[in-house]
């Protein structure tokens, strides 16, 4: 029984396996850059906002949600072994820093979705000026990744 | 003791300096710190070229040595000055090199501003003149520059503090009071007419530089809403 029970294992890792490699190199980049491009568009819908005239909870909230999601996407499934070259969209921007420079990148990453989740929750809460202050926070996690870890170019 | 001393820099001049040093400063800071301080970095980013665009009117209608062509560093004025026998008032050779270089560059460094664009919510008001490819290549160029910038301000300072620790001359006392201690031609011309001219190109400049001839953008649309799907 438990040796059956660890074939069913080895195959569904075996499955797994397969599944995450077969996302094509080139896929994986044209689905990350993809991801940034959207939250970029839900980043200046919500500057858009707080720095118009006038704020619309709404729009906020559907875009801070927007970017919550993707940020909590398991997005980094997407930097498979390899793809630090290659063309999705565009010729990746990716650094080779970020497949070897574990630590920094945790600290990157989470920074960026804890203020990715504070903004849900602040655009929830409706107040404009919170969300001012909490989009100015956010983007700064971006671009704290960014420095890190996207070429300049 | 000889109390003498003649008109140097004029207020202009001064005012331009000083504004441009917080400027730089302010600059660099809000565009390293990022995030929601974006659109201020934009601002005084403006602001440079609304500065910039006057020090190069001042160059040409200020008074006598703010005027580019009294201190045009041209290889015979360096050479004699590292010789040690250039006897001018104004700009020595070297630190008018410094000049020109600290203008050319900062001016690099704010054109490339206007087009760049920080891949989050932040674009320069021009960046539609040169769309998205470009704009990273000049966003490149943006950041390279701006350790340039620091580079030649570093070397700015470190010429002041020579000048006042190994040459004995103080060179922020002029700048802030325009007048020199010695006996020297003073000052003349850069008045109220050059001053209106110089103000005005400042004010086209930074006008240009926000977009203002550019085709205006489509309205947004009236109710910033979007649909349920
Ligand atoms: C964990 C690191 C990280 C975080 C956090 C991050 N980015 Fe990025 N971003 C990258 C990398 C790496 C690239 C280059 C991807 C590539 O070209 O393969 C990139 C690329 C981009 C691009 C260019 C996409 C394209 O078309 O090539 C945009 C726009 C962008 N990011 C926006 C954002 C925004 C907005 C946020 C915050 C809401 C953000 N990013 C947060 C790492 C990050
Ligand atoms: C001479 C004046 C200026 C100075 C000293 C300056 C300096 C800087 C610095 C130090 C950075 C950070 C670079 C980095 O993190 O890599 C930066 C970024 C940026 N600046 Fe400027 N800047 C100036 C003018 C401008 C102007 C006029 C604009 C446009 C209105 C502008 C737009 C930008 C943008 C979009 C970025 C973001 C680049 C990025 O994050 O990749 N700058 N600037």
């Amino acid at each position: 029984m438990k040796f059956k029970l660890l074939i069913a294992a080895a195959a569904l890792v075996a499955i797994a396996g397969t599944a995450s490699a077969q996302i094509k190199p080139e896929e994986a980049i044209k689905w990350r850059q993809s991801g940034y491009g959207f939250m970029a568009w839900n980043m200046a819908r919500i500057k858009m906002n707080v720095e118009g005239a006038a704020y619309n909870k709404e729009e906020v909230v559907k875009a801070a949600n927007a970017i919550q999601a993707i940020a909590n996407s398991g997005m980094g499934a997407l930097y498979l072994p390899g793809t630090d070259t290659g063309t999705g969209w565009e010729k990746t921007r990716a650094k080779p820093e970020l497949w070897t420079n574990k630590e920094t990148l945790g600290k990157v990453a989470t920074a960026f979705n804890k203020e990715a989740n504070e903004m849900a929750k602040v655009a929830a809460a409706g107040d404009a000026a919170a969300a001012k202050d909490q989009f100015g926070k956010l983007a700064a996690t971006c671009k704290g990744c960014h420095d890190e870890f996207k070429i300049k170019q | 003791m000889d109390h003498r001393d003649y008109r140097l820099w004029d207020l202009p001049t001064r005012l331009f300096h000083w504004f441009l040093a917080l400027a730089i400063v302010a600059a660099s800071v809000s565009g390293q710190l990022g995030g929601g301080l974006m659109t201020l970095h934009g601002r005084i980013g403006l602001a440079v070229v609304g500065l910039l665009a006057f020090r190069l009117a001042w160059g040409l209608v200020g008074s006598t040595y703010a005027r580019f062509g009294q201190f045009f560093p041209t290889p015979a004025r360096i050479r004699a000055y590292l010789r040690g026998e250039w006897q001018g008032t104004g700009h020595n050779p070297l630190g008018a090199l410094s000049v020109f270089c600290l203008l050319g560059v900062l001016i690099a460094q704010a054109a490339t501003g206007l087009f760049a664009n920080d891949d989050i919510a932040f674009t320069g008001p021009l960046y539609d003149l040169a769309g998205k490819a470009r704009s990273n290549g000049l966003t490149a160029i943006h950041h390279l520059l701006s350790k340039l910038v620091y580079v030649l301000v570093a070397l700015h300072l470190a010429a002041v503090a020579f000048y006042a620790f190994a040459r004995k001359q103080n060179l922020v006392r002029p700048m802030l009071t325009g007048r020199k201690a010695g006996t020297g031609e003073p000052a003349r011309g850069g008045g109220a007419v050059a001053l209106a001219v110089a103000l005005a190109v400042a004010a086209v400049a930074v006008h240009g530089a926000r977009g203002g001839w550019m085709p205006p953008p489509p309205p947004p649309p009236p109710a910033a809403s979007t649909p349920d799907f």
